[in-house]
């Protein structure tokens, strides 16, 4: 029976083999599965394996666990696989990977010496601090050996310096203090620190739990095998963890199960200092451990004293310093309330940390997206191996990870009697995640028939809490068989878990992870966006699609920071800022002029001043909501506010007015930001207009002739635009306008006697000249205005808004071409500099050839209006009209096509038909020149 | 005698220690105590409250209150009839946090959703401890948001019952025999939220609501 039992169980592992070959998980690496397997912390990389026999001789052995007295060489033999790591010798034996593992610290190690051996084989002499002696013997290439051994020497010599915090280590394991007093017979061994349940008492009572003769077993165990840094597991390692272990000893197997008595050893002092360097310190974590402290199994003696609730707190804030990603979520308390009972606040602190990243990762995160993928796991579980349950569940609309998610995220502490949970969690630290569902499983199968019965979660979840409460009852009280009946509910449960619930593996559960963790993670991305949107300030610019945007941007800005995970932080510093605001601001894309130093100075500059406006709790960095707040003024579309907002970049303290040296960091500010426009990168309403009329005025000129009514109209086929003059004269408007919001600033600047300054400095008439020497003009003026401290002048906001007002560039500029040049309801593009916005925005224009249509329509009326006798009437007029948007709408491709004609046609421009349109977009950008072309194109010069 | 039973599914939400549970256990054992364990993911508990001729059974679902459970939350209020959304008048984040969830609860929960709002802890000012929530505030956000407004002590039991029999009294008693039927058209499933059985359509939970 029991053979077709494991010929069906070997089946369908092997069903489950395959399926693994389709899982798409990340690939693990052959040093991280041997970490993951052993436990070990991550800078243990195997540095050497070879095959090897092993044989190990206690001190303590009776002669009867050798085959012949007093003969070293015949103890038993296990032949398997040796690795070499940085602190530890691994071995495992290939016979069934149980019967001979260990783990073994280098430090350990008194004496390697070549041993006598009676065959030509090579072997090793590990004598351990403790007398036990390792017998090695190298299976393989004498070479290869060698080299392993050459290895293990470089080890053991670079782990001397670690020695000496071996002996202070080994005193803190009970393991060891068993040993000295009932094998070593020292009398005055001291029992080393243990957990809380030692002075409040273990919950559960020992006398049924058996204390006594476990703890026996265990110290027979240590005695032949080997005890924590220098253990050897064997079959009966598990099998006595199967029965639960005791109390006394809980705290060091569940280290030594979990590995994190590997992490313990690796850094002693960590714990202490991290406590000691965040002394005093307060955090959001601290707060939330705070208000829970009092709160985590609070009817255990020791949660209702201060000695328990001290541990418990020192423990959690130490991880939630160590581990600021997850900081403190709610059950973490009460799980470390748990292990506190078996460990010192040491022991439990890197125990939690090896639970959290090893057993349960993701569990405890921002997010909780570990707890929200097992449930989905699990819940995929119930649906393969229970349909029935499944499908009742489901036709009920039962949520089962209501009832599951307390079992996984507090790992049954809540919800079974604590001995009951210990015992769990015995099981859980040497099998793994695994076990979780095992059990899990088993719990829904055990109460299977009850719960196909009920039709509400409420029912459900009675039936459960009932089931829980009542573990230690029979599980076949009718029975008259009295060994049957004394077999209790929890007893069955281990029995249905891991017995018929072994197919659930590791790799299934891992499997499963992979196949939902896209979803899992992508719904709580899309939680976190709505329910931060939802929180948003008031905004009054900024559209739903704005924000939405926004938020995308914002966090995509923000390299570390994971939403899904939840880790790193969710706010923006200044560096990130900047690259936030290149994305979607005109002014702030990358540009050539970046070269300049000056230029980069007023973008570090007005930026900062930004940065700082936006910062309202002045902690150096921005929220989202800072950032909406920020970005909904600066889109304001008030004329007046828009004004006020910048003039208040400046004004830091409030006082409605600014100083001489604020006016000329207004005037580099007002640089920085106009950049785009200055260097022709992009196109403000004015040059747009007068870029459309000229186009209409010479569409119009060039037909006049042949116009008689709307009707004649011929619409060109192709426009060439000359860029180079608007560019020069869009370039020359907004100098102009710097160098008159300098002179009138310092005009209308309180006290007004700069004049003979501002006379100096005139440069309205400076249309001839170089950029250069205007640039010369201006730093003559900063520095002139900057060093002349005789006479103080001041401006105010209301002086300020009607410099601004005065020129119609800059008046524009807050009114609309600031605002327009915030891309906020555009999806991210990524940024390729250059004056690639340029041409956009020209392409754009011309695409849009509405505004250009209508410029010509209203020309078009007025010379048909002067010419032709013939009235329209308004149904034609629109059909008109409905012509004109064709023309414009096909347009733009065509006039490139002429234009790339225009340009390389002087070679072979029939070839260069063929381009393809972005190539044509490139050549235009290369006209510089003023070229004539052929009949069909217009040119407009004016 | 008329013995027709209705029952509500409620829900509690609010910041992590403002005494969710406790109001809960107060009203369902009449009981306080001190140091609750906080709610891991949520706790489920009714109580039979006798309205008239008719009884309403409560099935309250208590949920944590750490912000990083908030994201499980959608799972305990779908297909809620009623909402306790609950904050310490000693702790103005609270409140803020009561904010958010009302907001939420208008824009997830079933449609015609009952919120309660409560103000907890009324005994910490009898007690001399200062208030930082005014009264007038929650009133008014209550009259903008259409909720119910209670301030309540649990420890003392103060008002407490009053917020369920307010929310006994606004929510329409269904006969019977359409309270099968009935209960179906309140459970919206709506996709916009983390749903642990949300592996794309088709998935299990998609197909509950036809049943």
């Amino acid at each position: 029976m029991s053979f077709f039992d494991s010929i069906r169980q070997k089946a369908s592992s092997v069903k489950f083999l395959d399926k693994l070959t389709d899982s798409f998980g990340p690939v693990l690496t052959r040093d991280e599965i041997f970490k993951f397997e052993y436990k070990l912390p991550n800078d243990e990389n195997i540095l050497d394996d070879t095959n090897a026999d092993i044989s190990i001789i206690s001190p303590h052995m009776k002669p009867k666990d050798l085959r012949h007295e007093n003969e070293e060489g015949m103890a038993y033999v296990y032949s398997g696989r040796l690795f070499l790591t940085s602190h530890y010798l691994v071995f495992k034996d290939s016979f069934d990977h149980s019967s001979c593992v260990f783990v073994l610290n280098i430090t350990t190690i008194r004496r390697v010496e070549r041993a006598p051996t009676t065959s030509y084989a090579f072997s090793l002499g590990i004598t351990l601090y403790s007398g036990v002696r390792i017998i090695i013997q190298f299976i393989g290439l004498r070479s290869r050996s060698e080299e392993f051994c050459y290895k293990l020497k470089e080890q053991l010599t670079k782990n001397i310096p670690n020695t000496k915090t071996l002996t202070p280590f080994l005193e803190t394991c009970y393991s060891e203090y068993l040993i000295a007093r009932n094998v070593l017979k020292r009398v005055d061994a001291s029992p080393p620190p243990a957990g809380l349940g030692q002075i409040y008492k273990y919950p559960g009572n020992p006398a049924i739990m058996k204390e006594k003769p476990k703890l026996r077993l265990w110290f027979e165990y240590f005695r032949d095998n080997g005890k924590n840094l220098t253990i050897v597991k064997n079959h009966m390692f598990q099998k006595l963890i199967r029965v639960g272990v005791p109390n006394r000893l809980r705290g060091e197997i569940w280290e030594l199960c979990s590995g994190s008595m590997y992490l313990r050893f690796a850094n002693q002092k960590e714990y202490v200092t991290i406590l000691k360097a965040n002394e005093g310190k307060t955090s959001q974590a601290i707060e939330e451990i705070e208000k829970d402290l009092n709160r985590s199994l609070p009817e255990y003696a020791a949660y209702q004293d201060e000695e328990g609730i001290k541990r418990l707190r020192n423990v959690l804030t130490a991880y939630s310093w160590k581990n600021p990603d997850v900081g403190y979520c709610q059950a973490m308390n009460i799980l470390v309330a748990g292990l506190l009972i078996f460990m010192t606040e040491e022991q439990a602190f890197w125990c939690l940390f090896s639970l959290c990243d090893n057993y349960v990762p993701g569990y405890y995160s921002k997010t909780m997206y570990g707890t929200l993928l097992d449930q989905k796991v699990f819940e995929s579980f119930v649906e393969s191996k229970m349909p029935v349950l499944s499908e009742h569940i489901t036709t009920h609309d039962i949520q089962l990870s209501v009832v599951s998610l307390p079992w996984f995220l507090s790992l049954f502490f809540t919800s079974m009697p604590l001995p009951y949970a210990f015992r769990i969690m015995d099981i859980f630290l040497v099998n793994g995640p695994k076990t979780l569902f095992q059990v899990a499983l088993a719990i829904l199968k055990v109460n299977g028939e009850d719960l196909l019965e009920v039709d509400d979660d409420g029912m459900f979840i009675a039936i459960l809490k009932n089931y829980f409460q009542t573990l230690d009852h029979s599980a076949h009280p009718e029975s008259s068989d009295i060994k049957y009946k004394q077999i209790t509910k929890f007893q069955e449960l281990l029995v249905v878990a891991f017995k018929e619930f072994s197919i659930i593996t590791d790799a299934m559960v891992e499997q499963e992870r992979n196949k939902y963790r896209k979803d899992i993670l992508h719904n709580i991305e899309s939680f976190a966006k709505r329910t931060q949107l939802r929180n948003l300030p008031q905004t009054r610019n900024l559209t739903k699609d704005n924000l939405s945007n926004i938020y995308d941007l914002f966090y995509q800005s923000i390299e570390s920071h994971k939403i899904s995970m939840g880790t790193g932080s969710s706010n923006m510093d200044f560096e990130a800022f900047i690259q936030f605001l290149s994305k979607f601001c005109d002014w702030c894309k990358p540009s050539e002029s970046e070269q300049i130093p000056r230029f980069r100075k007023q973008k570090r500059g007005f930026l900062k001043r930004l940065f700082k406006q936006w910062d309202i709790s002045s902690s150096n960095e921005l929220t989202l909501n800072d950032v909406v707040s920020g970005l909904d003024s600066l889109l304001s579309k008030d004329l007046m506010s828009s004004i006020n907002n910048f003039f208040a970049l400046f004004d830091q303290e409030g006082k409605g007015e600014i100083q001489r040296e604020e006016v000329l960091q207004i005037s580099e500010g007002l640089l920085f930001l106009t950049e785009p426009w200055k260097s022709g990168r992009c196109v403000d309403y004015l040059t747009q207009k007068s870029i459309e009329e000229d186009i209409a005025d010479s569409l119009i000129e060039n037909n006049l002739d042949h116009i008689n009514s709307m009707d004649q109209i011929e619409l060109p086929s192709g426009v060439v635009i000359d860029e180079e003059k608007y560019k020069t004269e869009q370039t020359e408007r907004y100098l102009k306008a710097a160098s008159n919001f300098l002179q009138r600033s310092f005009e209308y600047a309180r006290p007004l006697d700069l004049s003979e300054e501002v006379d100096l400095l005139d440069l309205s008439d400076s249309d001839g000249e170089s950029q250069d020497i205007k640039k010369k003009k201006w730093d003559t003026l900063k520095a002139n205005a900057a060093l002349d401290p005789s006479h103080p002048t001041v401006i105010d906001l209301a002086t300020f808004r009607m410099i601004i007002l005065a020129d119609e560039t800059y008046e524009l500029f807050f009114a609309q071409t600031l605002r327009h040049s915030v891309h906020v309801d555009e999806k991210i593009s990524p940024a390729d500099g250059k004056g690639k916005a340029l041409r956009n925005m020209f392409d754009g224009l011309l695409a849009d050839g509405r505004r250009v249509a209508n410029q010509m329509r209203r020309r078009v009326d007025s010379v048909a209006t002067k010419a032709s006798s013939s009235s329209e009437s308004p149904v034609d007029y629109a059909e008109k009209q409905e012509e004109l948007d064709d023309f414009t709408s096909y347009q733009p491709d065509e006039h490139v096509d002429l234009l790339k004609a225009d340009l390389i046609g002087f070679e072979d421009g029939h070839e260069q038909n063929h381009q393809t349109p972005k190539a044509r977009v490139e050549s235009f950008s290369l006209d510089h020149t003023h070229s004539h072309n052929n009949e069909s194109t217009v040119e407009f010069e004016t | 005698m008329n013995t027709s039973v209705t029952s509500i599914k409620l829900v509690l939400l609010g910041e992590a220690a403002v005494g969710k549970s406790s109001i809960v256990l107060r009203f369902v054992s009449n009981d306080f105590s001190e140091n609750k364990e906080p709610t891991i993911g949520a706790a489920f508990l009714t109580q039979r409250v006798n309205m008239g001729d008719h009884t309403i059974k409560f099935e309250i679902w208590d949920t944590a209150g750490q912000e990083r459970f908030a994201s499980l939350a959608p799972m305990y209020y779908r297909n809620a009839q009623a909402a306790l959304v609950v904050y310490d008048i000693t702790k103005p984040q609270s409140f803020i946090k009561a904010r958010h969830w009302v907001k939420e609860l208008h824009e997830q929960a079933s449609k015609g959703i009952v919120i309660a709002l409560v103000g907890n802890k009324l005994d910490l000012i009898e007690g001399g401890a200062e208030r930082k929530v005014a009264r007038e505030e929650a009133e008014k956000l209550a009259t903008e948001e259409g909720l119910l407004f209670f301030e309540t002590s649990a420890k003392t039991g103060d008002n407490v019952n009053e917020v369920f029999l307010g929310i006994g009294q606004k929510i329409p008693l269904k006969k019977p025999d359409e309270q099968s039927q009935g209960s179906s058209g309140l459970r919206i499933n709506d996709d916009n939220r983390v749903d642990l059985a949300a592996g794309g359509p088709g998935s299990s939970n998609a197909g509950a609501c036809n049943c």
